[in-house]
């Protein structure tokens, strides 16, 4: 591995968390550039399997969820929700030997939410420990047909 | 509706082995009502095949479509202009959607990524329930619409057996018994009396015994 590697990080965020206003995710995208991407979601429990899937798939060293905290979901469930699939997806990809610790849950504490760059800042330390990913060592093509 | 569930991984990349250039092909119906072949799953599987393959450097193309249904050949026909694309098709649709795109595309090897298994009910959100095995001579009538045959761990006729304990099965104290099911769905109807005759042995000649079974309706066809 050379000094400069630099894991990409697809973090995916309830937007009920303290500081992810467009503003505040414009300014995270400005300073990690292609280290951070990250992914407004309305609730954490609209994220599916397929979404982490295809992040690690196609650019992502991890792929992160942040939820707010337990028992403060606007939708009622939806944190708990994620949770379920972040395991889930945990598991499809552990069966095709990628460590499952490329995916991950962030639940907020209620008493002291982490703002959204902290945990940025957090989760990229956090990717950095892992080696990169052998599913991004070759590039291959993919392409999905419109239904008919 | 038909419930199945996606076979291990390894199974699969097993059976896809051989081959360069896959379609992953999902069925919207009843599979993915349970949650293993729809368009969601089929992407799932998909871009996970495609991870391992690039974990294990093996030049494949994997891609990924889900059709209506699989067993249907009018579906099954909006595949013929992609279907030269690739060598094989590994299928999320039940056993009869696997043989069904086979038969269209015969020159094609179809590889079942699902285990079917039961007509099931949802019951809830994540649990799905076998309650008829398709015997071919509906009993629900005579039973207050339980069926014994699929709910009855003995498959008693003239049940319950003597382990039936507070509304449990004595095979697996998690399940509800289903004579005690019947016996209080007909009390509620007032025909209890139904089960006054004694039922003899299930004849199955509708079922199997016979050679495959098969519908043939003059009026349906065209
Ligand atoms: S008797 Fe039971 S197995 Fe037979 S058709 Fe009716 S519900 Fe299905
Ligand atoms: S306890 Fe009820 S469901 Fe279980 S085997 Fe006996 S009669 Fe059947």
């Amino acid at each position: 591995m050379t000094g400069e590697y630099r894991p990409t990080v697809a973090l995916f965020y309830c937007q009920n968390i303290p500081q992810s206003s467009e503003d505040h995710r414009r300014v995270l995208e400005k300073k990690y550039g292609q280290s951070m991407r990250l992914f407004p979601i309305p609730c954490s429990g609209r994220l599916e399997p397929i979404h982490l899937l295809r992040a690690l798939e196609e650019f992502a060293e991890a792929a992160y969820v942040v939820t707010c905290p337990e028992g403060a979901c606007r939708y009622l469930e939806g944190n708990r929700r994620a949770m379920k699939r972040v395991q889930r997806t945990q598991d499809i990809i552990s069966s095709i030997g990628l460590e499952k610790e490329r995916v991950g849950i962030i639940i907020e504490s209620s008493e002291a939410p982490e703002p959204l760059g902290q945990l940025a800042e957090r989760l990229l330390e956090r990717a950095l420990k892992l080696a990169p990913s052998p599913v991004l060592k070759g590039a291959m093509t993919t392409k999905e047909h419109p239904s008919p | 509706m038909i419930t199945a569930e996606q076979k291990p991984i390894q199974e699969i990349r097993d059976m896809i082995s051989p081959y360069k250039k896959i379609l992953v092909l999902g069925c919207n119906s009843c599979v993915a009502e349970c949650a293993a072949g729809g368009e969601k799953e089929t992407a799932m599987l998909a871009s996970a095949l495609r991870m391992a393959a690039k974990m294990n450097e093996e030049d494949v193309l994997i891609e990924e479509k889900a059709i209506e249904r699989q067993c249907v050949k009018d579906f099954v026909i909006l595949l013929d202009d992609i279907i030269d694309q690739y060598d094989a098709v590994l299928s999320l649709g039940c056993g009869a959607g696997v043989q069904a795109v086979g038969d269209m595309f015969y020159e094609v090897p179809v590889i079942p990524a699902l285990n079917t298994e039961f007509l099931g009910e949802t019951k809830e959100q994540g649990l799905w329930l076998e309650n008829c095995l398709g015997c071919g001579d509906c009993m629900l009538y005579y039973f207050g619409g339980i069926c014994p045959l699929a709910r009855c761990s003995k498959q008693l006729l003239n049940g319950p057996c003597g382990g039936s304990m507070e509304g449990r099965c004595e095979v697996d104290p998690d399940m509800p018994c289903a004579w005690q099911m019947i016996i209080d769905r007909l009390s509620r109807f007032g025909a209890l009396e139904r089960l006054e005759q004694v039922y003899p042995p299930k004849d199955w000649s509708k079922k199997q015994g016979v050679g495959p079974r098969r519908i043939q309706r003059e009026d349906q066809q065209r």
